[in-house]
């Protein structure tokens, strides 16, 4: 088993970033610290660069208290304050929008690659509806959707879909329109028919634009979920989480709660980079086989050099 | 595939289609204009029929425009398309007297709009040139400054670009509150927002523009003895060009919604995000759907600037040739 070779950097990298972070801490939170010792606030500590660590909204929290709001947040496990189950609801909207955003988007996608006629009548629409801040349409939508007895999560998940599911129009259209000509022009020759050639050609050369565009949409059904958790009453999920310490000013539960989203986000992604080495295996997309790329591009660029 | 249809009757039936539907649509919205009941079945169904026709008639009569050059007229069928849309919400929305609270009008919106333009201007000010091109202004240039080092240092390739790869899979508005918090509900905090937000974006397509270079065209750089610049130059920023555009197109629409969802968070009583969270909390729709429609038009002319700028300076590449 050989080491990638990107650890050591990557460590390197972390490591200077870790180590800048306490001076930056410092820097950062003296002043405010200041501030409070001099409005004679009674705090525990006696100078400022003492309190740099321990104030109650700081610019940017110290190691421990980051750890000590983790601690807090993240247990008991089922408690409806606590991070685990309104992550999990978070990822489960995520998901179903992501499903949704899918179908809608692979009817689209087929629709524009079918007829030019359809892909001028919508797809500028289609682009337009991307610069719409989703945002607007949600507490409307939520209203909307309350009326016909839909309500918690699947106004979350609908809302992720409408971003969603630009990106998979996109790669689809893009994907069924990637086979080479000559591969149509055999599929002609053996007399198949459209039905035919979609199933046979089109689809699977779309398979590697569809992953690519899984892993966009999966961040942008992630935002939509937050975004929609946050302006609209909601009783679980990140988003109302993120709201909830917003009005509260809760500055070191902010930090953690934007921390464990991010862990959030690249969970799923990673469920998406594991379904496809599960479902394309062909596609040799395996550490070995990119590292040996990357080691021959940066030798012609060595080479070049010298 | 994409021999030209030609349909027996002509496109002359087409047209009939779409403007015996709009007929009907714009006859029932002229009828109900006054009206505080909702329509009988009868009627609704009427409007099902020209909602039909229209959208028969533009599949008949939009082959037409399919292989024009000129992209005013090629736009025709999606401005007919919206036209339909907008018509058939109109209609609906009257047959069925839904309350404007819920869902105004389309009328009712631009008659709103066109009363409170002067605050929304002020608003698309604040949000679009303060906080949405500032922040990405910023968030590009340092992305493209970024993507020229990592590209240059083969440790900095190593060691940052995995980081850029995980950052894009990381939701960012969760740092909206956090950055709000930081900085101040003034106009700056959002424009870190947006530069965070199209930064990353930028390195990584930069980033593979500048190194997915053809091998011999750098061996024929090499041959001239051309320095490093002159690579960059000549070469490798030449290749970005068109994966910079394509990050410069993507950040637009990520400025649009990272100032809008920042504003969420604490705004100093201007902007289209604080304006359009204000006036959902008070079911104002029909001036939540006019801050729509300027964020909307604002954000298209801003993708149609940069794609302008790209076919400008990337005229020479495959994909317009």
């Amino acid at each position: 088993m050989r080491l990638s070779p990107n650890l050591v950097p990557m460590l390197v990298v972390a490591l200077v970033v870790l180590a800048l972070y306490w001076p930056i801490m410092y820097l950062a939170n003296i002043p405010a610290a200041q501030r409070a010792l001099d409005t004679g606030a009674a705090l525990p500590c006696k100078t400022a660069f003492e309190c740099a660590t321990q104030l109650r909204s700081p610019v940017l929290p110290s190691p421990q208290q980051l750890w000590n709001g983790f601690a807090n947040l993240m247990f008991p496990l089922n408690s409806p304050n606590a991070i685990p189950i309104n992550a999990a609801v978070t990822a489960l909207e995520t998901l179903v929008g992501l499903l949704l955003a899918a179908l809608v988007g692979f009817f689209f996608a087929i629709g524009m690659v079918v007829s030019r006629a359809f892909e001028r009548a919508l797809l500028p629409w289609i682009v337009a509806s991307q610069t719409v801040p989703i945002i607007a349409i949600a507490p409307m939508l939520v209203v909307l959707l309350g009326q016909y007895g839909v309500q918690g999560w699947l106004p979350k998940a609908i809302i992720a879909a409408y971003i969603a599911f630009f990106p998979i129009t996109i790669g689809v259209a893009k994907g069924l329109q990637s086979p080479d000509p000559l591969a149509l022009d055999l599929m002609k020759t053996y007399n198949a028919n459209n039905w035919q050639t979609y199933l046979k050609l089109r689809f699977p050369a779309s398979v590697p634009y569809l992953f690519t565009a899984f892993k966009v949409a999966m961040t942008a059904a992630l935002i939509g979920a937050i975004v929609a958790e946050i302006s609209t009453i909601s009783f679980y999920g990140i988003g109302k989480m993120l709201a909830e310490n917003s009005r509260a000013s809760d500055v070191v539960a902010m930090w953690v709660i934007m921390l464990s989203s991010a862990v959030l986000g690249i969970l799923l992604v990673a469920l998406v980079n594991g379904l496809e080495r599960l479902l394309t295996p062909w596609r040799c997309s395996s550490p070995e086989v990119v590292a040996v790329a990357g080691q021959a591009r940066r030798a012609v660029r060595r080479e070049v050099r010298l | 595939m994409n021999q030209p249809y030609r349909p027996a009757a002509g496109y002359g039936l087409g047209w009939l289609l779409l403007g015996l539907g709009f007929g009907l649509l714009l006859w029932f919205i002229a009828a109900w204009w006054d009206t505080t009941e909702p329509a009988s079945n009868a009627q609704k169904l009427l409007i099902g029929l020209g909602f039909l026709l229209v959208v028969w008639g533009i599949a008949r009569v939009a082959h037409q425009f399919v292989n024009t050059a000129n992209p005013v007229v090629g736009f025709t069928p999606a401005a007919l398309t919206l036209l339909a849309v907008l018509v058939g919400a109109e209609a609906l929305l009257r047959a069925y007297q839904v309350p404007p609270g819920l869902v105004p009008t389309p009328s009712r919106v631009l008659s709103t709009f066109l009363e409170v333009r002067e605050v929304l201007l002020r608003d698309a000010y604040q949000t679009v040139v303060l906080e949405a091109l500032v922040g990405y202004l910023i968030g590009c240039s340092l992305g493209l400054l970024t993507a020229l080092l990592v590209s240059r240092y083969v440790f900095l390739e190593r060691g940052f670009l995995p980081y850029a790869a995980i950052f894009s899979s990381v939701p960012i508005v969760a740092l909206a509150p956090v950055l709000v918090k930081i900085i101040g509900i003034d106009w700056p905090s959002k424009a870190v927002i947006v530069a965070i937000t199209v930064f990353f974006p930028m390195v990584v397509n930069t980033f593979r523009g500048l190194t997915e270079v053809n091998p011999l065209s750098l061996d024929l750089m090499r041959s001239y003895a051309a320095s490093e610049v002159q690579q960059y130059r000549w070469l490798r920023l030449p290749n970005a060009l068109p994966f910079m555009f394509n990050a410069l197109k993507l950040g637009t629409t990520l400025a649009m919604i990272g100032a809008i969802v920042g504003e969420f968070f604490g705004a100093n009583g201007q902007g289209l995000g604080f304006r359009i969270q204000i006036e959902a909390g008070r079911f104002g729709f029909d001036v939540v759907w006019s801050a729509i429609l300027v964020a909307s038009v604002i954000g298209i002319a801003w993708y149609g600037l940069v794609a302008w700028l790209e076919r400008r300076f990337t005229g020479w590449h495959v994909s317009y040739r």
